[in-house]
């Protein structure tokens, strides 16, 4: 008998009950909010402001005045663009790093890797301030470069991607080099391909980061067609005469694309960010 | 002969460069320069010019800073505290669950995780909004008052921090719950068939086995409850009467609003300080966990 089908064996007793109501209980407020971001979506500006929870009429208006009247798409777009290209340049940079860290000896190795494990604690927003200045002297605020580069060099990407290549048999790479295959073909068609799990890992990880991340973006772009999503959505709300509909009808349409993808690779997702919690 | 081996030695050096090119222009040069900075008088254009620790005391002679300090720690403590706790027992719970879909129910649990802060915040604003937010619509329902939370500054903070445990307790309650499953069902079984009761078998042996997993939520929560900057920034622009006024808050005014960089570098090195120090407090526990 399998442990699983032990522990399902003895009847659920009162606490189990008891605890499974809590957890619908919970789970039914933690969706309210999103929900009602749905539903006021779809409610004319009079619902609204009728304060009536059920729309009275199913209404678009708001996602036609959002997509109409705002540079929504355009946001959509850079973060697309931002997100994207932080991901696969910061997949290749930590798994190339990470291998290198992992099954080659060289010089200074030790110290490099403890500089980047002793960065990760310490704040994003310490690097925003000297960066601003610099940036700006050089002329690069509101370029895609600056949103994509510091999310593709990710510590601690480079640390899990070191932990899994650590796990490549060493025989596999010499033999690889028997066979004549130079090291950038080594790492290309045999360490990226055993690599397939942290990639899936380090790519949420990056992602999330790039996706949601605010105070960097507000800082760095300067107009409005290079605003990212969460900048741009923010921007709206700063009228005197709130647009709530609209607001919500932003709000819903810009977290689709991530619950889409946190619904196709949940466990990715999950196992991504909670990554180093559990041993 | 001389060639292959110096191509061998070279490979991790290129294989790093990438990635290390990149971390030293955005993360190791800005933390260090920060630190220089954080003794000059630094505005925008003008080349910066060291002044001392002139930033550091002009900081902690500001009452604004120390109104930023109290608000940024009385949020991470109450906020610490109620996310924990409730992620724990959620986390019993859902452990205690006979249900059969206890992973749908976890992935439902995790998805305002996957919401960003931003577009939470902006969600949070029409449930706290006066008149047509949903809180106040339930208010009314209950008969209860109606509260100004985002414009009453006795309530506003506590908006953040319903916010903020909205947003997070899935996430942490799914980071106890993978600890859970983590304890070998045949430890509690143990406790179980020593007459324990199931209140004395979390109490004494899950718990304890638990602590390593709790001690990671409490330094990564207290760690981010430092940073916030997000929600009261969109909701509420620190205000009501700097009521959900906090350091990053603080900082990003100094730095971005009145251009004083040098300024701003002194208070980012103030909380990372901060930070580190938790940082190191949670490696000094975990190592004796270890021992």
């Amino acid at each position: 008998m399998s442990r699983e089908s032990q522990a399902e064996q003895p009847a659920p007793s009162l606490a189990a009950y008891l605890g499974t109501l809590i957890v619908l209980l919970v789970l039914a407020l933690a969706m309210t909010p999103v929900l009602w971001a749905v539903l006021s979506a779809f409610k004319s500006r009079a619902d609204i402001f009728a304060g009536d929870v059920w729309p009275r009429r199913w209404s678009l208006e708001n996602f036609e005045d959002l997509l109409a009247k705002t540079l929504y798409l355009r946001w959509m777009a850079n973060s697309l663009v931002v997100a994207l290209a932080s991901t696969a340049l910061g997949l290749l940079f930590c798994s190339l790093g990470g291998y290198a860290f992992a099954k080659f000896d060289f010089p200074g190795k030790t110290v490099m890797f403890w500089i980047v494990i002793a960065s990760v604690s310490i704040p994003a927003f310490t690097t925003v301030i000297p960066l601003f200045g610099w940036l700006a002297r050089l002329g690069l605020l509101d370029t895609y470069i600056v949103l994509i580069l510091p999310f593709a060099a990710n510590a601690f990407g480079i640390f899990l991607m070191r932990q899994y290549a650590v796990a490549i048999p060493n025989e596999l790479l010499d033999a690889g080099r028997i066979d004549g295959a130079g090291e950038f073909r080594l790492y290309w068609s045999v360490v990226l391909p055993l690599l397939r799990p942290a990639l899936g890992t380090v790519g949420v990880l990056i992602f999330i980061a790039s996706w949601n991340s605010y105070i960097w973006p507000l800082v760095m772009m300067r107009t409005d067609e290079m605003l990212t999503l969460p900048v741009g959505v923010a921007t709206l709300k700063s009228d005197q005469l709130p647009e709530y509909g609209m607001l919500m009808a932003a709000s819903v349409l810009s977290s689709v694309p991530i619950i889409i993808a946190f619904l196709i690779m949940q466990r990715q997702f999950i196992a991504g960010l909670t990554q180093g919690a559990v041993k | 002969m001389l060639w292959p081996r110096l191509r061998r030695g070279l490979t991790p050096y290129l294989f790093l460069a990438p990635f290390f090119l990149t971390f030293i222009a955005f993360w190791l040069g800005p933390i260090i320069a920060s630190l220089i900075y954080s003794f000059t008088d630094w505005r925008g254009f003008a080349s910066p010019r060291f002044i001392g620790f002139a930033n550091y005391s002009k900081l902690f002679a500001d009452p604004r800073f120390w109104v930023a300090l109290k608000n940024t720690l009385f949020y991470g403590v109450v906020y610490v505290t109620i996310l924990n706790v409730s992620a724990l027992a959620l986390a019993l719970c859902l452990d205690s669950l006979w249900l059969r879909f206890k992973n749908a129910v976890k992935v439902g649990f995790f998805l305002p995780v996957t919401i960003s802060l931003v577009v939470a915040a902006v969600i949070f604003e029409m449930i706290f909004a006066k008149g047509v937010g949903l809180l106040n619509i339930v208010q009314k329902g209950l008969g209860l008052g109606e509260i100004d939370w985002l414009g009453d500054p006795r309530f506003s903070i506590w908006a953040i921090i319903i916010l903020r445990v909205w947003r997070a307790l899935g996430y942490y309650a799914v980071i106890y719950f993978a600890g859970l499953q983590g304890i070998p069902t045949d430890v509690k079984e143990a406790a179980r068939l020593d007459g324990c009761s199931p209140w004395q078998v979390t109490r004494h042996v899950t718990l304890p086995l638990l602590k390593p997993v709790i001690l990671f939520g409490v330094i990564m929560s207290t760690i981010w409850a430092l940073e916030l900057f997000d929600e009261p920034w969109v909701l509420t622009k620190g205000g009501p009467a700097d009521s959900t006024l906090t350091i990053v808050i603080y900082l990003y005014q100094a730095g971005f609003q009145y251009v004083e960089l040098g300024y701003a570098a002194a208070v980012s090195y103030v909380l990372t300080l901060m930070i580190v120090a938790i940082a190191i407090v949670q490696k000094l526990l975990s190592g004796r966990e270890v021992a």
